[in-house]
Order: structure tokens, then C-alpha cells, then sequence
């Protein structure tokens, strides 16, 4: 029988992952905080526990977490880190 | 076992289920041709589709061409082969048989292996994988491995056309059936069963529109809205194609940005869309504004509202327990639409309100938690009553979560609109007495989940529930007798805004 399907077949290709450090040491971190309560304690540990591995940290705040992080925001995790934490809260 | 005796394989032509009629001939053309009789109720059938099929690539690469002919319509072939994982040619013989009979089949599956000259090579009754092995090295002129898992052998199942009449009726009537699995199969359901949207059923929803154009992504799974695609949720969801203006327009409110269909659909919390309809198009395809108007019953407030839904959850990909995070849900989420009563309302109706000509056909949408009814036999004063609807959501999103931030959408119900007209209350007077009504001390507020603002305020500072009145949405809409109105639970944190689109008859 020919159906036509609800679904949109067309295959993504996964983007590939970036490559993993190999230390912590130097590496610039953005950490991302989604504006959702207590997302900013769970970020507070995360970046103490990246500064005692050397790691230089920078925080990023998304506008509202339930909409995706706007252009800019992404723009300036890639420009500024080499790698990113995003903290999910509640 | 080979056929000791040459003879020449009876000529067939059957139904394709690629469409079309194919002969024998047409299939021994490049080759010969590895025939499968089976029979979808057949379990050996259904054994010989799987362990052959892995084999179709290897026979095709030796130029041996693999059809199976099924003594089922051609929806079950299709069915049972792609159940199967069988991707050959798939024919489908009716009743009475006279292929099956013409190669004396007396069970199935029986696998026949025809030369490119037409003649019979041999044949394999049962599943028996040595004697298939051989029988297909035979095809390919070297070996292929059957697989050796057991079971090595099994016997099939008798073949329809050795029934007698009778006893074929009965079977054939079981048979075809099922097509209604294969949409739960396929997971193009709700849970619920829903109309297979066959391409004739789609194209009638489509009503020559283009099915290639696109409303555009539909979060979270960012799946393309092809009216092709809408056409075949409203299909699913059980909606005549004179309703499918009012999908596309509910579809394109659902996709605007600002509604934020993406946090929605991905949320823990249990928010559905609802979909509110004014305008004459409530009469001409029979939204039901009057008794029962939250459903059930109707069919076009129940299947626009599912339509809506089945497009986040299929095309969006936002299906409960995926991408959906919902963690408890609520029955709205199958879909709820509403016709406001603007006969019977003393107000404008909501598209008015929301900037619109009252003749124009207007769908709304509103992100929005269940129902909660509330119930007012007593209240002589709008003032009373107000309070009481009020009320009604102090408890909305959790207890203590003054104020709201976000709004409630009421649907009251013609009696208690009527204690307003009556006192010629419009609609921002009835906001402004429910606004004021509802409040409490800060102070009241300090334990549970509560909001920054409860937490900064002082103890006997009055805290409102909702921060403004304009956050009370009211559209009118119930039975004449009963004096039950409801409100709608809340979504939050969505910063998402109710849009509204104008119904077009033509795209």
C-alpha cells in the first residue's frame, strides 16, 4: 500500500564530534549557564573543579533556558574556548 | 530436491506490490527466478522471507532475480515482507489461487527455481535449508550460505488454494485487516488507532495545494512541515478535508517562533497546544462551541486538536518518552480544540479582541496544561462569581507559586457569561474582579515551591496571583444548562506568546 509518511525520512549526518583535549591544563572553558534555578550552583563546582585542573573558565548566560542559545552566544563559545560545559538546572 | 523431469514453469502475470502487473516472463528475463510461494499467516512462510531475504543482495549480485508471491492483497505482502526485512519483488495472487494450483503447490512456502528458458529447475517445499543451499547454488552456479541456525528444517503451512471455497471466505475475511496494526507498527499513532493515510486519503486533504511547499521546521526534532506531510497528520488524526484550512493554519500558528513549540515539545512539564477557533468556519465544517465542547464527541474539535499534535509528535519527533520529557503528560496532549460561542458570549470573541474582523476565521493557539472545572450553582453577584473563577486557579502550576508570571486562559460557560451580561460586566471588568480577588500575604506563601517575588516580599505585603489582568484569557464556550466553566492549567517558562492565524480557504 502506498502510504505517505508523517515523518521527514531525510537522514542527517551526525556532525562529527570535536577532537578531546588531552588535558585540562591552559584550556579555555566556557561554561553556560541555561537561567534556570540552581543551574549557577552546579556551574560554580564545575568551574572550582576545572580551576584546580587548570583550567581558565568563562561564563555565558542563555536568555531563557527553554529556547535554544541564540547565534551570538554560540559565536562567542567558539571564538573564545576550546571546549564547553552547559549546566542543566532544577 | 531437484526436479528430475524438465518442464516448463506455468506463465503467470500478478499484481506488483511496486504497482503494475508483472508476468514470469518479465521477471526471467535477466535470469533465472528464484520464486517464493508463502502465506502471511504461515510462520514458515515468515522464516523463509527472513533468512532468504538477508540472501537477496548475494542472488541478485549472481544475476539470480527473487520474487515471493503471496497468497495474501497486496497491502499484507507489503506488510509481512517489510516485517520480514524481505526487499524483493512481492506479488499477490487472489483468490481462487490458479497460480498456486497451476504449480500444484500443496504448502507454502514452496521456493521454485525457474531457468532464464522458462523451464522448472527445482523445488523446495518446506523451509530445508541443505536443500535450499543446493537449490540456489544451483541458481548462481556457486555456493551461497544458507544460514545453518536452527531450525534446519519445517514443514509450511497447506496453501489457500488447496481450500475448498468455503473455508476461503473465512480465511480471506481475517486477512487485510490488519492495516491498522501497521500504522501502530510503523509508529504513526498517538497511541490511539488512527486512518492510514494512503496517498489517495492525502491527496484529497491536500485539496491541490502543493505538497512539496513547507511551513517550515517542526521542533524539536526540526522534522520539514511539508503540506504533503500536515495533510498526512490530518489524515491520521481523522480529519475530513474540509477542516485541513483550519490544520494549516493551527500549523503555521504552532511554527511561529514566538510560540516557542520547541520548549513545549521537549519540556517535563505537561503542556499541550490548545487550539481555539472563531469565526464562520466554526459552522462550516461543525466545531462544536455548545454542550460538550472540550470533547469528546465532535469530530472536528477532536481531530483538529490531534492533528496539531501528531505533527509535533511525528514530524517534530517530539513522541512522548523521547524527545518529549514530559513526565507525567495530560490527556489534552492528544489534542484539544475548542469553537468559541460567540452567539451566545455578551463579549467580543477572542480573534476581536486579538485584532481581527469578527467575519474572519481565526485559529489560536495557547500553550496549555488540562482543564480544571469549576463549578458555581450559587453565586447571585459578578462579584461573587468572579472571585470564584478566580480562585478556581490559586492552585495553578503549584500552590504557592504567586504570582503565576504567565496566563490562564478561562472558558466560561454560557450561565455564568450570562450573570455578567446581565450585569453588564464587559471583559475587562471581569479580569480587573478576578485580577483583585485573588490574593494573598507573602507571608502565606513561604514554604514549597515558591517564586523570587514571594521570597523578597514582606510577610503581610498581598501578593497577586496572576501580574496583570490581562494575563486572564476568557472565551465563552459550554452547554446552556450547567453552570460548569473551566480553566486551563498553565505553561511556564517558555516566554512563548498566543498566536493567532487567519483560516485561508487556498494556499
Amino acid at each position: 500500500m502506498d502510504y505517505v509518511s508523517p515523518f521527514d525520512e531525510r537522514r542527517r549526518t551526525p556532525e562529527p564530534l570535536a577532537p578531546r583535549p588531552d588535558e585540562l591544563r591552559g584550556a579555555r572553558v566556557a561554561l553556560l549557564d541555561i537561567n534556570k534555578r540552581c543551574g549557577d550552583q552546579f556551574l560554580d563546582r564545575v568551574e572550582a573543579l576545572l580551576g584546580d585542573h587548570g583550567a581558565h573558565t568563562f561564563r555565558l548566560v542563555k536568555e531563557i533556558f527553554s529556547k535554544p542559545a541564540g547565534p551570538e552566544i554560540i559565536r562567542r563559545i567558539a571564538d573564545r574556548g576550546d571546549l564547553a560545559v552547559e549546566g542543566l538546572a532544577d | 530436491m531437484s526436479d528430475e523431469v524438465v518442464t516448463a514453469a506455468p506463465e503467470f502475470e500478478l499484481e506488483s506490490v511496486a504497482g503494475g502487473a508483472m508476468r514470469l516472463s518479465d521477471l526471467r528475463s535477466d535470469g533465472p527466478v528464484l520464486v517464493l510461494f508463502v502465506a502471511e499467516e504461515c510462520p514458515t512462510s515468515a522464516l523463509t522471507l527472513r533468512r532468504l531475504g538477508r540472501l537477496v543482495p548475494s542472488l541478485a549480485a549472481a544475476g539470480v532475480t527473487v520474487a515471493a508471491v503471496f497468497e495474501d492483497p497486496l497491502e499484507v505482502a507489503a506488510r509481512t515482507a517489510r516485517r520480514a526485512g524481505f526487499a524483493a519483488t512481492l506479488l499477490a495472487e487472489p483468490p481462487p489461487y490458479d497460480v498456486s494450483r497451476a504449480y500444484e503447490l500443496s504448502s507454502v512456502p514452496t521456493t521454485v527455481l525457474v531457468g532464464r528458458d522458462g523451464n522448472l529447475i527445482g523445488r523446495v517445499v518446506g523451509w530445508d535449508a541443505g536443500a535450499l543451499e543446493e537449490l540456489i547454488e544451483e541458481a548462481c552456479g556457486a555456493p551461497v550460505a544458507v544460514t545453518q541456525e536452527s531450525p534446519m528444517r519445517k514443514p509450511g503451512c497447506a496453501a489457500k488454494s488447496t481450500y475448498d471455497a468455503q473455508t476461503l471466505r473465512l480465511l480471506d475475511a481475517g486477512s487485510g485487516q490488519d492495516e491498522l496494526e501497521e500504522m501502530f507498527e510503523r509508529g504513526w499513532t498517538d497511541g490511539l488507532p488512527v486512518i492510514p493515510p494512503t496517498r489517495e486519503r492525502v491527496e484529497a486533504m491536500l485539496g491541490g495545494r502543493d505538497p512539496a511547499a513547507s511551513l517550515g521546521e517542526v521542533p524539536p526534532g526540526m522534522g520539514e512541515a511539508t503540506l504533503e506531510r500536515v495533510a498526512a497528520c490530518a489524515v491520521l488524526a481523522g480529519c475530513r478535508p474540509d477542516y485541513f484550512p483550519v490544520v494549516l493554519a493551527a500549523a503555521e500558528a504552532a511554527l511561529e517562533p514566538a510560540f516557542n513549540l520547541g520548549g513545549q515539545a521537549v519540556t517535563t512539564q505537561p503542556v499541550g497546544q490548545l487550539v481555539i477557533v472563531n469565526g464562520p468556519v466554526r459552522d462550516t465544517i461543525g466545531l462544536n462551541g455548545a454542550m460538550g465542547a472540550l470533547g469528546p464527541g465532535w469530530r472536528a474539535n477532536m481531530t483538529i486538536g490531534r492533528a496539531v499534535r501528531l505533527l509535533v509528535s511525528l514530524t517534530g519527533g517530539g513522541f512522548p518518552g523521547r524527545l518529549d520529557r514530559a513526565a507525567l503528560g495530560q490527556p489534552g496532549k492528544v489534542g484539544v480544540c475548542v469553537a468559541e460561542d460567540e452567539e451566545r458570549s455578551p463579549w467580543e470573541p477572542l480573534h476581536v479582541e486579538r485584532g481581527f474582523d469578527r467575519e474572519q476565521s481565526v485559529v489560536t493557539l495557547v500553550a496549555c496544561d488540562a482543564p480544571l472545572s469549576i463549578s458555581d450553582h450559587r453565586s447571585r453577584s459578578p462579584e461573587e462569581l468572579a472571585a470564584v473563577l478566580g480562585w478556581a486557579a490559586a492552585g495553578a502550576w503549584s500552590t504557592n507559586w504567586w504570582p503565576l508570571g504567565t496566563r490562564s486562559v478561562f472558558v466560561i460557560c454560557p450561565e455564568h457569561a450570562e450573570l455578567f451580561r446581565k450585569h453588564r460586566w464587559d471583559k475587562r471588568r471581569l479580569r480587573e474582579a478576578m485580577f483583585t480577588a485573588v490574593r494573598r500575604p507573602a507571608g502565606e506563601l513561604r514554604w514549597g515551591e515558591t517564586t523570587p517575588h514571594v521570597e523578597r516580599a514582606r510577610d503581610e505585603e498581598p501578593v497577586t496571583k496572576w501580574t496583570s489582568p490581562d494575563d486572564i484569557v476568557l472565551i465563552v464556550a459550554g452547554g446552556e444548562a450547567g453552570r460548569f466553566s473551566a480553566v486551563f492549567g498553565p505553561c511556564l517558562g517558555m516566554n512563548d506568546e498566543i498566536i493567532s492565524r487567519e483560516v485561508r480557504w487556498t494556499t
